[in-house]
């Protein structure tokens, strides 16, 4: 009977696609031709430094890399960045959603504090915060900074304060976020649901566990998975705020310093490419948990 | 004000054919409800009606339009979800006065409308509320209110009251009836529930599986079920059925199972007289029981133990084994009747109505 | 429940301050410091500010190419921050109102005309979300020149929508996929078309999910600092994120917080007016779509 699809239905399908098609469009400039260029470039040697025209290498772009001890260095930092970082977030965020998810005096004012990292501007929030973590030498706080900085560098390598300036930066922010999103979701369970839990254990962190963290799952596997792809995106905040003297490379810095200070795209695009299946991987387990979720809900 | 006419009514989706040949006059200032069991087909026909689904086969007319391939707007219809579907970001005012705005009415007219209608219907006070704010009940008001204030030629409720609890709903179902009384409009009425449709109906239009079982007016459809599902699905307490063998003796025809045999009334006899020998379904109603007096005949009465009693105050429903089978029955209040107790019932010979074990109908 | 006991309040209430500092001690650090006096930002302590003044950000609105004087020996440069303030307004009002409309769009079609394939359009449009950005910035500028948009702020208004999209998209579908079909029908019976009933019933009850994206597309495009910097290289021609990124430190610290602060302040005040609606946005949607 599929075929004999009423004219109202196809009708209906008709302006769907019309209506899709900003969408599309926008996708097709901004992410597919990029993404085709990308994938096309990792089997090449293109470089704006080389003449002529790229020459298709096949996979040794990729190959090399297998071999690369900068590579792994920066899978490495990248896979310890997200894990630290989204745990973070996710622990602070988690920690300010229950706290406001009973009232008390003055809830709203602190539900607006916990809500501000996240909607100051990050693109110059970076900035304020590099100038604050790296003063310039004249200000009244630049020698507490100076020595910290000494303290961190020493005890964990050079260019450790800047990572860690990094890191703070991004959970300061990240959990702002988490935190709003797990608050929406801790106001979509029905408090009857609470109330429930209230007679069936006494234990708060037994009902924590039970109730409290099965209800929220959707929500907190879409926070995992915003905070690991912005921690993995997050090549703005990491060149700011290290102002390009990386010394702890992500696979998407070092992605970038090939690019664009060696000019070694094929490789670069590799690199950057690597990191594609993880976060599909990632991805399909969140789909797989809203799937579930939307099933037990019906 | 307008007939509805449905001729050979079809809907099919990829899978299920829902709506099988309906035909069916619905005349003017007619009140019809279509009642049936979920997925039976009635909110299908009825949003048919309304333009909201495409008509797979066959042709509805409103007045003497044919409106097939008219869109919802333009047929002239008002209709009543039973989620209410209101505006929640509009006022009840608001709510109302949607349509007419749509339709380009003078404000002073849509003011005096929505006036008129929120008196009928004694919503005078909630006019500026939102949706939100208020009860069920008044929701629903509000939504008869939308409808309403349209003057449209056809009305069409689907399930409204199935939102409510029991009591607001009893109420309601009489407001209805006289907002019918009152609008002389026609209208269609989709319920599960068959109370609602013998006490609105005009007409009920009894369906199933797609297609249509019976009409008729409630009481016909009360005595005279077309067929066993008829008699099944109207009634309350529904009506008991028994599988007995049609047996002659004594020159007379008798209706025999285990722990029951009770004659063949003379009307009935004739028309069994094909079914000799053969297996037949017996429906009896629970209000045609009774206690046994000594005036009963002993043709017409049997042996039951009783199983479970439910004292209702002006009825007792008394569960009673028969032989295999457990039958209610609609007894006065004065019995007094404990568990397990060993009883003798009548019933009401010419009541009892027989179906065909395969075709079902009526016979 | 009984009433607690003192510690018990006493340790929600230092919990309640902690939180609470950890989260505006940075923008009040920065705040302080772009209040203060060069003197203070020297001598002074770091926390607080005696003397507040608006010398700062007065700084930045001084007419263009006048030198300021000199540090040192180096030259103070001055700075077009108006045009950066206008160029940003421009940049933010634009990509959110277009990543509302496309993504309303979008997610009307997924949500409530469900081509085939609804779901998987749906989840591929999320799926954005895993494709490093980190070198995309390279074709994109092919592209950008292809189209003659280089320098432009067309450019980041084609880039910015694009980031925000998939989150949106998928959000709105979400919700509008579990809006009673009634009302929507309710609408057609009373004799609006669908393009009305849409733009009269849909959209206004749909607001506060609205209100969600676009905050949530505020936030995304407020976040960027990359793309601006590299795609609007004149001065006249950049933003208050890409302008301040050239700002020298040492010359100009004072002048650049007061200029961070500046724009985020009205961001943030913004965001903070709808940030109620932002999660009752994101419970309805959640609840309702997930």
């Amino acid at each position: 009977m599929a075929a004999a699809r009423s004219a109202g239905r196809a009708r209906d399908i008709r302006l769907a696609y019309l209506l899709l098609a900003p969408t599309l469009l926008l996708f097709g400039v901004v992410i597919a031709y990029p993404v085709g260029w990308e994938v096309w470039t990792s089997l090449t040697d293109l470089s704006p430094l080389k003449d002529g025209s790229a020459e298709f290498v096949g996979l040794s772009n990729y190959r090399r890399l297998l071999v690369d001890a900068e590579f792994w260095r920066a899978t490495l930092v990248t896979v310890v960045y997200a894990v630290v970082t989204s745990a973070g977030k996710l622990a602070l965020g988690l920690g300010f959603a229950l706290l406001l998810a009973r009232p008390f005096r003055g809830r709203a004012l602190v539900f607006l504090a916990i809500f501000l990292p996240w909607a100051y501007p990050a693109g110059v929030s970076v900035i304020g915060w590099y100038w604050t973590l790296n003063p310039p030498t004249i200000t009244a706080y630049a020698p507490f900074m100076g020595h910290l900085k000494f303290y961190v560098d020493s005890a964990l390598g050079g260019g450790a304060w800047a990572f860690t300036s990094v890191m703070l930066f991004n959970v300061w922010r990240g959990s702002s976020f988490i935190a709003v999103l797990l608050l929406a979701g801790i106001n979509s369970i029905p408090p009857e649901l609470f109330e429930c839990a209230l007679l069936e254990s006494k234990s708060p962190w037994r009902r924590f566990r039970l109730v409290t963290v099965p209800l929220l799952k959707p929500f907190l596997a879409l926070g995992v998975f915003l905070s690991i792809t912005s921690a993995f995106a997050d090549l703005s905040n990491v060149w700011m705020l290290t102002a390009g003297r990386i010394v702890f490379p992500l696979v998407g810095t070092h992605a970038y310093w090939l690019a664009v200070k060696v000019g070694q795209y094929g490789p670069a695009s590799a690199l950057a490419l690597t990191m594609g299946p993880f976060l599909l991987v990632v991805l399909l387990v969140l789909f797989r948990l809203f799937d579930r979720a939307e099933r037990s809900a019906a | 004000m307008a007939q509805v006419m449905m001729k050979d009514l079809n809907k099919k989706y990829d899978e299920v054919h829902a709506v099988k040949d309906v035909n069916l006059h619905i005349r003017d200032k007619e009140f019809v409800v279509l009642v049936g069991p979920s997925g039976c087909g009635k909110s299908t026909t009825l949003r048919m009606v309304a333009g909201l689904e495409e008509i797979t086969g066959g042709e509805i007319t409103i007045g003497d339009r044919i409106v097939n391939d008219l869109p919802p707007k333009d047929r002239d219809i008002a209709m009543v979800f039973q989620n209410y579907a209101l505006y929640p970001h509009m006022t009840v005012y608001d709510n109302m006065a949607f349509g007419l705005k749509m339709r380009k009415f003078p404000k002073p007219e849509i003011a005096k409308r929505v006036q008129e209608a929120a008196e009928i219907l004694g919503i005078q006070e909630l006019l500026k509320r939102k949706p939100r704010q208020l009860s069920g009940g008044q929701r629903q008001r509000v939504a008869v209110g939308r409808a309403i204030v349209r003057h449209p030629q056809v009305f069409l409720f689907d399930e409204p009251l199935s939102n409510l609890d029991a009591k607001l709903r009893v109420q309601m179902r009489v407001e209805l009836k006289r907002l019918h009384d009152r609008l002389e409009t026609t209208a269609i009425y989709v319920t599960h529930d068959q109370v609602e449709a013998m006490t609105l109906g005009d007409r009920v239009v009894v369906m199933k599986d797609g297609w249509i079982q019976q009409v008729g007016e409630p009481l016909e459809l009360y005595s005279k079920p077309a067929n066993r599902f008829v008699a099944g699905f109207i009634g309350s307490p529904a009506m008991n059925f028994m599988e007995v063998a049609v047996a002659e003796a004594n020159g007379a025809l008798w209706l025999d199972t285990t722990g029951l045999r009770v004659k063949v009334p003379a009307p009935l006899a004739g028309r069994l007289g094909a079914y000799k020998g053969q297996r037949i379904t017996l429906g009896i109603r629970p209000e045609d029981l009774h206690m046994a007096t000594s005036n009963d005949p002993a043709d017409y009465s049997f042996d039951a133990i009783v199983e479970v009693v439910e004292p209702l105050g002006s009825e007792i429903l008394l569960d009673v084994k028969v032989g295999q089978s457990v039958i209610v029955a609609r007894v006065d209040p004065t019995v007094r009747a404990k568990l397990n107790d060993k009883l003798r019932l009548a019933l009401h010979p010419e009541r009892v109505r027989i179906f065909d074990n395969k075709t079902e109908l009526a016979i | 429940m009984n009433p607690k006991p003192w510690w018990a309040k006493l340790g929600h209430a230092s919990l309640v301050l902690l939180v609470t500092v950890y989260c505006v001690f940075p923008i009040y650090f920065m705040l302080v410091q772009s209040l203060k006096t060069p003197r203070e930002d020297v001598f002074g302590n770091p926390f607080i500010v005696v003397n507040p003044t608006f010398e700062n950000f007065e700084e930045l609105f001084e007419r263009q190419g006048e030198v300021r004087g000199f540090v040192g020996s180096a030259l103070r440069r001055s700075y077009p921050f108006l045009d950066w303030l206008v160029n940003t307004l421009v940049i933010f009002a634009g990509s959110v109102a277009a990543t509302l409309v496309a993504s309303v769009a979008a997610a009307y079609a997924l949500g409530r005309l469900r081509p085939p394939g609804f779901r998987w359009w749906r989840r591929a449009i999320f799926a954005a979300y895993v494709i490093p950005q980190t070198l995309l910035f390279i074709p994109l500028y092919q592209v950008v020149n292809t189209l003659g948009l280089d320098d432009s702020l067309l450019a980041l208004l084609l880039i910015y929508p694009t980031m925000a999209l998939p989150f949106c998209v998928w959000m709105l579908s979400g919700y509008f996929q579990h809006l009673p079909r009634e009302i929507e029908e309710a609408a057609l019976i009373e004799g609006a078309s669908r393009a009305t009933a849409f733009f009269r019933i849909i959209l206004p009850m749909s607001r506060p999910v609205v209100v969600a994206a676009g905050i949530f597309s505020l936030g995304t495009v407020a976040s960027d600092f990359m793309i601006a910097s590299m795609f609007l290289l004149t001065a006249n021609n950049q933003t208050v994120t890409a302008g301040l990124g050239t700002f020298d430190v040492a010359l100009d610290e004072l002048a650049a917080v007061a200029g961070v602060n500046l724009l985020a302040i009205p961001v943030m005040t913004i965001s903070a007016l709808f940030a109620r609606g932002y999660v009752r946005g994101l419970t309805a949607a959640m609840v309702e779509g997930a």
